[in-house]
């Protein structure tokens, strides 16, 4: 490291009621040089970050902005300092153009002209060789886009300390290769770069110095040069050798539970496949290239016209006219806080919302046996903080789709669809995840939609591609020869 | 209907939408900012009253118009308080803001009714009011009338020219991302708030001073919630306020045309023209699936710490 850093941390804490967020947290944050900040979910990456950011206070310890305290007392203060964060959710007006959200808050110049605003905002994105369109609206962008419009406000603002939350988790690879590129040039232009993330490649292809952030505590901060591989880090995170390859033992398929023929539905070209008990077959892809459909038109969610689909032997008209709750069909959707349970009720009402035809005696609904239900389920799942009481927007990401996996599996699905199953998740609960879809197979048929290559890789039994509406292929999980294709075929290359 | 009948009415059509003109574009103005102002009607009244009271206190119109603007914004103040500070629901805040600003205007109006007060009357402009049939429609009304005219353009340019314009959008549209560029969403909501106030309080004066210069119970008799449907009817842009409100009044003063002229039809049946319409330009926008102006965040409540 060069200079004194521009920021350094010294014995920061800060307690949330009784969890310690972050505890004795000292770290240099220096110019020219990408800092990344590893760790599980809720060891407190985002709560050290917030600190940074202006938007809560530490309970002790002291922040130095080049090398004298500073006070980050308000988001104003931190922007004055040069602080800007790329937030994991773009923080972008979707009503305004590229050229106004990059201006907002700005505060010099009273007013805004749609040319001057133009003029400046394309000699930024030149310098750093991104291509946006001042005027067009963001609500029309992709979020690659959006993504870039977030950084060219903070390059607008002069900010020279960037910290990136957890960037790639909305980016396509490529995407993702444009946002390093990015990266690269403006450590080049002496800025000070944070990067937060539990992508341990990610990290091991961008980084200079590595922090661990485990508990609250900063657990080790390394060179990246140092660093031998990303298992090693991935030890350090979690505290235990991380299993990153499951067990995955070939089973013979047994009877057909889901069956589509060619359906042709909202952007849909003639999708023909069949899914057996025992069996997972994992959909890749882009996304936006036609799962949602696909999953919408199997779960019952849109209404099916051209094609057919069969649950269970039955036309899904049929089966989704009369089907039990049990031994039936489960759903595990991308969006665990929206589609798959309500934030402002507790476990035991989400755990019924599926489940409650098991409980249901005539009209009435005995919890008492639904909370003893759920009580053993969350222990066996490890579901953590293990209290039926709390809302389910207390709980984290992970935690909170264990309980939805714990709720799906207790009703002992014959045909399982799981959608992103391990999106956002750390490594631990992403692996926990993965065993119980496996274990789960011993009963079930799996299809599993995913925008991760090595979770189909790892999990499916068969691995299908979608491009463009298409399913592209569908080849068994030993064809060495498909799978090194995937990547062409994901961008429809072939 | 021949010119004779037809440019009286349009010009009693500006005459009559103007108050609501002023009312839409303080609601316009509010909401942009985010906050959901069902108190209009209230606020109106108020501002009538108070607009009223002063003129006959100090003779003067003029000091009495602004006396009513700043009422409206006293009055807007409250929704505020409750919106800004104590987090309360906006829609219940708002409709209680009109139910009490109706109240107390017509507890303290009750000694004026029937009384006169000085007021606006037409002012036609030297050579434009000469123009043929705009001159007579236009150019030939009272000096509150020709406020209106500017009033739009200014907030227009306000709202997409001015950074104060952008941030006050932000707030509007997506408060995070407002404190995200270190604006203070807080203080933005305020201005949209004691500011479109001001204006609705200038439409109720409008009512006691210009429109009529005498003051009777329940004098907005509605024109608060037609401002209310007119926003959504604009789209939450000042430009299609203006006609939106001449469309109404172009309603009202043609069923008083009516009920003048001794038609069949009851007048109960007339007096509920605007009120339908309300209803008809409510199902229309609604009806529309293009791009409207519509503030993301509207009616939601920001935490100050956030």
């Amino acid at each position: 490291m060069s200079d004194a850093p521009v920021i350094r941390l010294e014995q920061i804490s800060k307690s949330f009621g009784e969890v310690r967020a972050n505890h004795n947290i000292s770290l240099d944050i220096a110019e020219g040089r990408i800092l990344a900040l590893l760790g599980e979910n809720g060891a407190g990456k985002s709560t050290l970050m917030s600190l940074l950011a202006g938007q809560s206070q530490p309970d002790s310890g002291t922040i130095y902005f080049h090398g004298t305290p500073a006070d980050f007392s308000s988001t104003e203060k931190a922007i004055e300092a040069g602080i800007g964060m790329v937030y994991q959710h773009f923080k972008l007006v979707e009503a305004m153009s590229v050229a106004e959200n990059i201006c907002l808050g700005r505060s010099d110049k009273t007013w805004l002209s749609r040319k001057g605003l133009q003029r400046t905002v394309s000699e930024i994105a030149n310098q750093y060789s991104m291509q946006v369109d001042p005027d067009r609206l963001v609500a029309d962008l992709s979020m690659g886009e959006k993504q870039q419009v977030e950084i060219l406000k903070l390059l607008f603002r002069q900010s020279n300390i960037l910290i990136f939350d957890e960037p790639t988790a909305v980016l396509t690879p490529h995407e993702a290769n444009n946002l390093f590129e990015t990266m690269r040039q403006m450590k080049k232009d002496n800025k000070a770069i944070v990067f937060i993330s539990h992508k341990l490649e990610e990290v091991m292809a961008i980084a200079d110095d590595i922090a661990i952030l485990k508990r609250g505590e900063i657990v080790g901060v390394m060179e990246a040069a140092h660093v031998s591989s990303s298992r090693e880090l991935a030890e350090m995170m979690v505290g235990r050798e991380v299993l990153l390859q499951v067990d995955h033992q070939r089973m013979e398929p047994r009877q057909q539970v889901l069956r589509v023929a060619g359906l042709k539905e909202a952007g849909l070209k003639d999708i023909n496949f069949e899914i057996r008990q025992g069996e997972i077959v994992g959909l890749v892809g882009v996304a936006g290239n036609g799962q949602k459909p696909l999953v919408e038109s199997v779960v019952g969610l849109r209404k099916v016209d051209g094609g057919v689909i069969t649950l269970l032997g039955r036309d899904s008209r049929e089966f989704f006219s009369s089907h039990s709750w049990d031994k039936a069909l489960s759903y595990i959707p991308e969006d665990r806080q929206g589609l798959a349970t309500c934030q402002g009720l507790d476990l035991l009402d989400n755990f019924l919302l599926t489940t409650r035809q098991g409980f249901q005696t005539g009209p009435w609904l005995p919890k008492n046996e639904a909370r003893q239900k759920l009580q053993y389920l969350i222990e066996e799942f490890d579901i953590r903080p293990p209290d039926a009481r709390l809302m389910a927007w207390q709980l984290s990401g992970g935690n909170l789709q264990k309980m939805v996996l714990s709720r799906e599996f207790y009703r002992k699905p014959r045909l399982i669809v799981a959608e992103q199953p391990t999106q956002g998740l750390d490594i631990a609960a992403a692996e926990d995840v993965w065993n119980l879809l496996l274990k789960a197979r011993e009963q079930a048929g799996i299809l599993l939609i995913t925008g991760d290559l090595s979770e189909a890789l790892e999990l499916s039994d068969r691995i299908g591609v979608m491009y463009d509406g298409r399913l592209v292929n569908l080849f068994s999980r030993t064809n060495e020869e498909m799978i090194e294709a995937i990547p062409q075929m994901m961008a429809g290359l072939i | 209907m021949n010119v004779e009948i037809l440019i009286p009415l349009l010009a009693a059509a500006v005459q009559s939408g103007t108050p609501i003109l002023y009312a839409t574009l303080g609601e316009i103005f509010t909401e942009r900012s985010g906050i959901l102002n069902l108190g209009v009607e209230g606020t109106m009244i108020i501002g009538a009253l108070t607009g009223f009271v002063v003129a006959k206190a100090t003779g003067s119109p003029y000091i009495a118009f602004v006396a009513a603007g700043l009422a409206g914004t006293c009055a807007a103040s409250i929704h505020g308080l409750v919106c800004l500070v104590f987090q309360g629901n906006q829609v219940v805040s708002g409709l209680a803001l009109t139910i009490l600003g109706v109240g107390v205007a017509n507890y303290f109006g009750t000694p004026y009714v029937g009384m006169n007060a000085p007021g606006f009357d037409p002012l036609p402009i030297p050579i434009l009011s000469e123009i043929p049939v705009l001159g007579a429609i236009f150019f030939s009304q009272d000096l509150l009338v020709y406020f209106t005219y500017l009033i739009p353009v200014l907030m227009w340019i306000f709202l997409y020219n001015t950074r104060f314009g952008l941030s006050l959008r932000a707030a509007g549209e997506y408060p995070a991302a407002a404190t995200a560029a270190g604006l203070n969403v807080i203080g933005y909501r305020w201005l949209g708030v004691l500011v479109g106030g001001f204006f609705m309080g200038l439409g109720g004066a409008y009512l006691s001073l210009a429109y009529t210069h005498l003051w009777t119970n329940n004098l907005t008799a509605g024109r608060g919630w037609i401002a209310v449907a007119l926003v959504i009817f604009a789209f939450w842009r000042p430009g299609r306020a203006v006609f939106g409100a001449y469309l109404f009044g172009g309603i009202m003063a043609l069923q008083l045309r009516l009920q003048a002229s001794g038609t069949q039809i009851p007048s109960s049946l007339l007096l509920m023209l605007p009120y339908f319409l309300t209803v008809a330009v409510l199902v229309f926008s609604s009806w529309w699936r293009g791009k409207t102006d519509e503030p993301e965040a509207l009616g939601t409540n920001v935490l100050p710490a956030d």
